[in-house]
């Protein structure tokens, strides 16, 4: 069975549980299923947003909050780079490949989706659980619409009651 | 030779396997759209718990499940004829005749499914529903507790930016499985 390219699946991560629970799930029903030769290449990414996309229009201190802003992004960055190596670790999955990216993270993951030519883009979704009937997150709305391969959104079961 | 080598692989897991085996159940929706075809396409190529090399024990992998939702029929239908706009009840024998036209329809769709599937060598069962797609897909997904479901989407081609169909767009909203849109493939390759 040696297929010459392995369609490649990309999860997109960030800080959320939500999106961790995204890529277990990917992890669970993709990948552990064949532990020796997965079919799939799994690309991980996280798409750290640039500090001026959050400082914003923050006034005449924004030259020295940018820097402390761009410390913790990327503090953040390796936290999520971390716990998505160790979960996929955790599952016998090794081969994996990580990526940070910088931007706004509909932009990365569209972009992403291009230059890996993934198969299939999956995400997970905040659900907002507030409002009864959950509205996906911007991101993951975003994508659905644009990224222009199979799309696959992950919601977090809730707890009903 | 996979199954052999997922026995002997893993040292706790091997043990856990046979009885955590995932079975995933997975519901697709079909209606009368190439794309919707498509994505059964792609569920079968891609998701490989489904295929019967997965299971190796009597229990299979995954469950498939086609669901087709037929738009219920209004009654009140049909300027008549050229004459004017004179609106009339459609007589019983024109529902009937239009509801097996209906009928008929959706079972010459789940049949063409259900053939491809079974090229495929996978077992799937047919589900037919009666109302609006957008919340009958959801209320069946829950009702059965389905691990996955697939749907096309048309993607309205003209425009440039693809925009869901409204009831994969509603879907992605309100299921409460994940859910995986499959876009109909672009004409330029790779």
């Amino acid at each position: 069975m040696a297929t010459t390219e392995k369609p490649t699946m990309l999860v997109g991560i960030d800080d959320s549980h939500h999106s961790l629970y995204a890529l277990e799930w990917t992890l669970d029903h993709f990948f552990t299923i064949f532990p020796s030769n997965p079919p799939f290449k799994l690309v991980v990414l996280h798409a750290k947003a640039l500090p001026s996309s959050v400082v914003g229009l923050a006034g005449p201190g924004a030259v020295d909050i940018v820097p402390i802003v761009d410390a913790d992004l990327k503090k953040t960055a390796a936290r999520v780079a971390e716990a998505a190596k160790q979960m996929c670790s955790s599952k016998s999955v090794h081969d994996v490949q990580f990526e940070v990216m910088e931007g706004d993270p509909r932009n990365v993951l569209c972009e992403a989706v291009e230059k890996y030519h993934a198969s299939m883009l999956v995400l997970g979704s905040h659900g907002y659980g507030a409002i009864k009937r959950a509205v996906l997150g911007s991101v993951s709305d975003y994508c659905v619409h644009h990224a222009h391969c199979t799309v696959t959104i992950v919601k977090k079961p809730k707890i009903k009651h | 030779m996979e199954t052999t080598s997922i026995a002997a692989a893993e040292t706790s897991e091997a043990i856990m396997q046979p009885e955590k085996k995932k079975k995933l159940k997975v519901m697709v929706g079909i209606d009368d759209s190439e794309e919707s075809f498509y994505a059964l396409k792609w569920s079968l190529d891609n998701l490989y718990c489904i295929a019967p090399e997965a299971s190796q024990d009597g229990s299979d992998g995954c469950k498939l499940t086609l669901v087709h939702v037929q738009h219920p029929f209004q009654h009140f239908v049909f300027p008549a004829g050229p004459g004017g706009a004179t609106a009339f009840y459609a007589t019983p024998s024109m529902v009937d005749s239009v509801r097996t036209a209906q009928e008929e329809n959706s079972a010459a769709l789940l049949s063409r499914a259900l053939q491809m599937c079974k090229d495929k060598l996978v077992k799937a069962e047919t589900l037919v529903l009666n109302g609006d797609p957008k919340d009958m897909i959801c209320q069946a997904a829950e009702q059965m507790h389905i691990d996955l479901l697939v749907l096309g989407s048309r993607g309205l081609g003209k425009i440039k930016r693809a925009f869901l169909g409204s009831v994969s767009d509603y879907c992605a909203h309100h299921a409460i499985c994940p859910i995986t849109i499959v876009k109909p493939p672009k004409e330029r390759s790779k």
